[in-house]
């Protein structure tokens, strides 16, 4: 292959500047002529059946032009996917604190939010499940929708992988070990809060911006709780401030909600929430206890892995049906077995509810299995490092899921990068020698691994359509249906087109996403934008290119194959070069169209959800973290000194935009392990708001060493595979392990906060409903 | 969205007579760190802000014959870069640095976190170790109230409504003292305290205590001084086991007043554990542990 001269090279970030000087607009800064202000009615019981509902004292408040309930939507507003259990406003019951229940559109914020207090609405209260574990309880109360197969209505789903029978070979194992791990809820902490713009448009159809993550889905929904052909909706992405996952259902009950109050009003209406409203209404990482059983020979040879566990859906089943079967794929980690089982049962309760959180589903098993790893490798008295280096999965392993690695496993040379930059060796063997009842301060050194399927993998069909087009000034744009909420995929697709047209990145620009002008690509979830959408912009490059190949050898009179370029210039047989805008204007006097369709469809993968065998994603990703910490064992206090992080993400494009989202990945894993508690006590949020939700400051953060390992996979857009989610995949084990290392105490629940790193168990306050009750109603 | 009235004092007499306007409950705004946080939840419980934090004596620093004045709209910024607190009183200085982040600390002031009287504020347990005094300016005059009987309980103060803390003042400990204040946060920045202790004290020339003060901060519900604590320390040479029973009377006394509550496991150790390092920083110069 030529050398590269874009991909891979520094380059500068689309829409980082206008972010950096504070010209970005997001929805929340949008002010139409005549908009409205929209707020929402939510519950302040867990499980509760609605009574009575009388929105006309609202409109009676002055500047309340409209008030919506499930009423005004289409079939009771009902939406969701995979499974339809939620609606756009609660239809007779409310299954969490924060489900909102009506909004009403008001000329001012304050008007908005008195009609929304003038709201009659009577709640009788329903018992409420709050441990995940007594949901399948005969006698709970159902939570969940009745279920055609008569399971219980609270039993979500169960989702295994099957390779032969560990209960068996653990017995012949000569080191087993059997632990319980527990992971709670997080919050995705986005800067930007939930925020939807509805305007009616003249033919009866409405335009929604709001701030998500893949706007085709809106748009069907929107469509179909409206009743409207799809063509009648147009949902635009505007800047996107943060998501992590968590722009999904939330965002587009808002979408919905404005949408319903543009068409009834006519008037432009906008719905931005407080910060106190998006902690309480929004979903969460959701909450996974695990027993892990590990069976290994003594030469430290993994055997066997059974992997139990239960995920905690909360009242809604949003993404989780994904989430679970993403959790049981990866949950055995990225290791070799001859038998390994996996069962993970997903259920519903009333705290709050669960969704798609960076990592979706292996951040939770990750932090268990990653953990257990380091149980056995201490039981077998091996060196943790040496441990995963002889289990890990290669080029040529058989995977727990039946899957044969052919290529672009770079894991071993992540673990070997990592141990290397890390000093490793040195710290493990200075810190086992620590005095062991010494108190004070000491120090540890900890690793994770993990692998991570890149893209949609069995969850769905996988493919992205990418527009080119080129303009009359010679701008390049390029038009995709997957949003960039900070991932840095513009500038991806922006190196891949200026590579694969031969142009300086400087013509080129993306468009946000508009249901209108982008073409349906699927969602911008699971780390696929670049893989997917890379792929389909290159594509639609190519397509363009062949045309202005063309026009430059009739222009310089040659064979395609005669073409060279030089610069940005393309040079025939006579060796004149000729500047690329005389080739295109020659291309357009040729009549040739200058714009182009590029479509990427994924290897066809499968999966069998009965027999949990199958091959679950077409690649992987690989990584290690190493973290060193100083626990202070008579505070609880865990400093963390450094943090080192190698992970193959194939090719990488844009390497600013890759070490970014490796950065910030990794401080969400951080705050994962140390601070982050999404702390629901009877199905009341207690922390509501940022000064007492704790997510890491700038001072807490160590300098972070990244690095990558480009063990490039051959149907990636160059080779590249992914980074944002499994970024922070194995930070919160990482820790964990150094923690262990450090003081000898094993954290098996998140986070590792001061009591629990002091007691070895946290200490609750009283449950408290107030922070959510005036929260939810402040002015 | 809260409607009130906002006025600036030019001086503190303005100051007090908007404070005391009849029909109008005001209250005094200083860097206003407390009270924009409680407005956004709280019932509006008054109908204007007073704007003391433009007053110019209100915003100084001053040292006259070793006694130190606190403007009440003293922003802790300003006494984390006064190089008199650093060498003086450096456990104060450390105090006022740790709290909040640089937005915070360049907007809070001394009256603002002696008025809203947290059992967590940073700044108090130094100041009570000092015996700083606060001084109270209303329509009827002066008061001098010691900042340690100033605050009563929880959030709750003497402070009587159309008065205002105009200054705090401390004389400073003699130059031989050594000073630490220790802060246990859930994170390094931006982080209430969990438990912090300031501690100031002495040697004689033999070596024997002769000087300390001790106050924890977030233990109980006010900062007070442990003076029993105190006295087991005086006249002693100092040591690793005198600092433990020291620790040991602290957590006692500290359960005592408290009852156990759901945080006392941890704070029994942790409690112990920074008095013990305070205490081994100033009288055996251990300089690793604050």
């Amino acid at each position: 292959m030529a050398e590269l001269k874009y991909i891979g090279k520094p380059a500068q970030r689309v829409g980082g500047l206008e972010k950096v000087m504070g010209k970005t607009k997001y929805v929340g800064d949008y002010n139409l002529p005549g908009m409205l202000y929209a707020r929402t009615l939510r519950s302040d019981l867990p499980h509760a059946r609605i009574k009575r509902l009388d929105v006309s004292p609202a409109l009676k408040v002055p500047g309340v032009l409209a008030a919506i309930t499930s009423e005004d939507f289409h079939n009771h507003g009902q939406f969701g996917f995979p499974i339809k259990d939620m609606y756009m406003l609660a239809y007779e019951k409310v299954r969490y604190v924060g489900e909102g229940i009506a909004t009403v559109a008001a000329e001012t914020p304050a008007a908005a939010a008195a009609g929304m207090q003038a709201i009659i609405c009577e709640l009788e209260e329903l018992p409420a499940i709050f441990d995940m574990d007594e949901a399948l309880a005969p006698e709970a109360p159902q939570v969940g929708p009745l279920r055609a197969d008569g399971k219980h209505p609270n039993f979500l789903g169960h989702y295994p992988v099957y390779k032969g029978n560990p209960e068996e070979m653990l017995k012949q194992c000569d080191v087993t070990i059997d632990q319980k791990y527990e992971t709670v809820m997080q919050e995705h902490a986005y800067i930007e809060t939930e925020g939807a713009l509805g305007i009616a448009t003249t033919e009866g159809g409405v335009v929604v911006y709001v701030s998500c993550q893949s706007p085709f889905i809106p748009r069907g929904h929107i469509a179909s709780v409206l009743n409207l052909p799809e063509g009648r909706v147009r949902v635009i992405v505007p800047p996107v401030g943060g998501s992590f996952g968590g722009k999904d259902d939330l965002n587009y009950q808002a979408a919905g909600q404005v949408a319903a109050l543009a068409l009834k009003t006519k008037r432009p209406v906008r719905m931005t929430f407080s910060r106190e409203e998006s902690m309480i209404a929004s979903y969460k990482r959701g909450a996974m206890r695990m027993n892990i059983r590990l069976g290994a020979d003594k030469d430290g040879t993994l055997r066997a892995c059974q992997f139990k566990s239960t995920y905690d859906s909360g009242a809604y089943s949003s993404q989780s049906p994904f989430t679970s079967w993403r959790a049981s794929i990866h949950a055995m980690g990225a290791y070799r077995y001859d038998a390994c089982t996996v069962d993970i049962n997903t259920v519903y309760t009333n705290q709050g509810y669960a969704g798609a959180y960076r990592g979706f589903g292996n951040t939770e098993v990750c932090s268990g299995i990653e953990q257990a790893v380091d149980e056995m490798a201490d039981a077998l008295k091996m060196d943790p490092m040496d441990f995963r280096l002889k289990n890990c999965l290669k080029v040529g392993d058989v995977t727990p899921h039946s899957q044969t690695l052919t290529e672009s496993v770079g894991l071993t040379d992540c673990l070997l990068a990592v141990r290397k930059m890390s000093d490793w060796d040195r710290k493990r063997k200075n810190y086992s020698n620590q005095p062991v009842n010494g108190d004070g301060k000491r120090r540890g050194i900890g690793v994770a691994a993990l692998f991570h399927g890149t893209s949609l993998g069995a969850e769905g069909a996988d493919e992205a359509t990418g527009t080119i087009e080129l303009h009359d000034d010679n701008l390049v744009t390029l038009t995709s249906g997957l949003t960039d909420y900070g991932t840095g995929s513009r500038t991806v697709y922006t190196l891949i087109a200026a590579e694969v047209l031969g142009i300086d990145p400087s013509r080129i620009r993306v468009h946000l996403p508009d249901t209108n002008t982008a073409k349906d690509s699927g969602p911008t979830v699971a780390s696929r934008a670049t893989m997917l959408g890379g792929n389909a912009t290159k594509v639609a490059a190519l397509n363009l290119l062949q045309n202005l190949d063309w026009a430059a050898a009739d222009l310089l009179n040659c064979d395609l194959h005669q073409l060279q370029r030089v610069g940005e210039s393309y040079v025939g047989p006579s060796e004149e070069p000729v500047s690329w805008e005389t080739v295109v204007s020659h291309a357009r006097e040729m009549g040739l169209v200058l714009s182009a369709h590029g479509k990427w469809t994924a290897p066809l993968i499968q999966w069998d959800e009965e027999h949990g065998t199958g091959i679950p994603y077409f690649a992987y990703h690989f990584g290690a973290q190493v973290a060193e910490v100083e626990v202070d064992m008579n505070t609880g206090l865990t400093d963390v000194i450094g943090l080192w992080a190698v992970h193959d993400i194939g090719k990488v494009i844009f390497p600013q935009g890759a070490y970014g989202q490796l950065y910030g990945g990794i401080s969400h894993g951080f705050g994962y392990a140390l601070y982050e508690d999404v702390d629901y006590m009877d199905g009341y949020l207690q922390s509501v708001n940022f000064d007492t939700y704790l997510i890491p400051t700038s001072a807490d953060m160590p300098e972070i060493h990244g690095g990558f390992v480009e063990a490039e996979f051959s149907q990636g857009p160059f080779g590249a595979k992914n980074i944002a989610e499994p970024a922070m995949v194995p930070t919160a084990p990482a820790i964990l392990n150094a923690i262990a290392h450090a003081s000898g105490r094993r954290i098996r629940k998140l986070p590792a906060n001061l009591e629990r790193v002091m007691l070895g168990e946290a200490l609750k306050k009283k449950a408290s409903t107030v922070s959510c009750k005036v929260a939810l109603n402040i002015t | 969205m809260s409607n009130y009235d906002y006025a600036i004092a030019q001086t503190i007499e303005d100051a007090v007579s908007l404070l005391n306007e009849p029909g109008k409950r005001s209250i005094p705004l200083a860097g206003g760190t407390d009270v924009f946080v409680a407005l956004r939840v709280n019932d509006l419980w008054f109908d204007r802000l007073v704007d003391v934090g433009r007053i110019p004596e209100m915003r100084q620093i001053r040292e006259e014959g070793g006694k130190v004045s606190l403007g009440g709209a003293v922003q802790f910024k300003q006494a984390v870069e006064n190089p008199t607190l650093r060498e003086r009183v450096s456990f104060l200085s450390a105090a006022c640095e740790s709290i909040g982040g640089p937005a915070i600390r360049n907007a809070g002031t001394f009256g603002g976190n002696i008025a809203n009287a947290a059992a967590c504020a940073d700044s108090l347990p130094a100041l009570v170790c000092l015996e700083a005094e606060a001084h109270l300016c209303s329509a009827k005059g002066e008061r001098v109230v010691p900042v340690e009987e100033l605050v009563t309980a929880p959030h709750k103060t003497q402070i009587e409504h159309g008065e205002l803390i105009t200054h705090i003042t401390f004389t400073l400990p003699p130059k031989k003292a050594r000073s630490c204040f220790i802060k246990i946060g859930r994170r390094k920045a931006q982080s209430i305290s969990r438990l912090s202790i300031a501690v100031i004290g002495t040697l004689d020339e033999d070596g024997i205590i002769d000087y300390v003060r001790i106050c924890p901060g977030a233990a109980v519900a006010t900062p007070v001084r442990f003076r029993n604590v105190e006295q087991t320390l005086i006249g002693k040479r100092p040591g690793k086991e005198l600092f433990a029973a020291a620790g040991d009377q602290l957590v006692a006394e500290m359960i005592e007043s408290t009852g156990r509550r759901w945080s006392t496991p941890y704070k029994e150790v942790a409690l112990k554990t920074i008095a013990e390092r305070a205490l081994a920083n100033i009288f055996l110069q251990d300089e690793s542990s604050c």
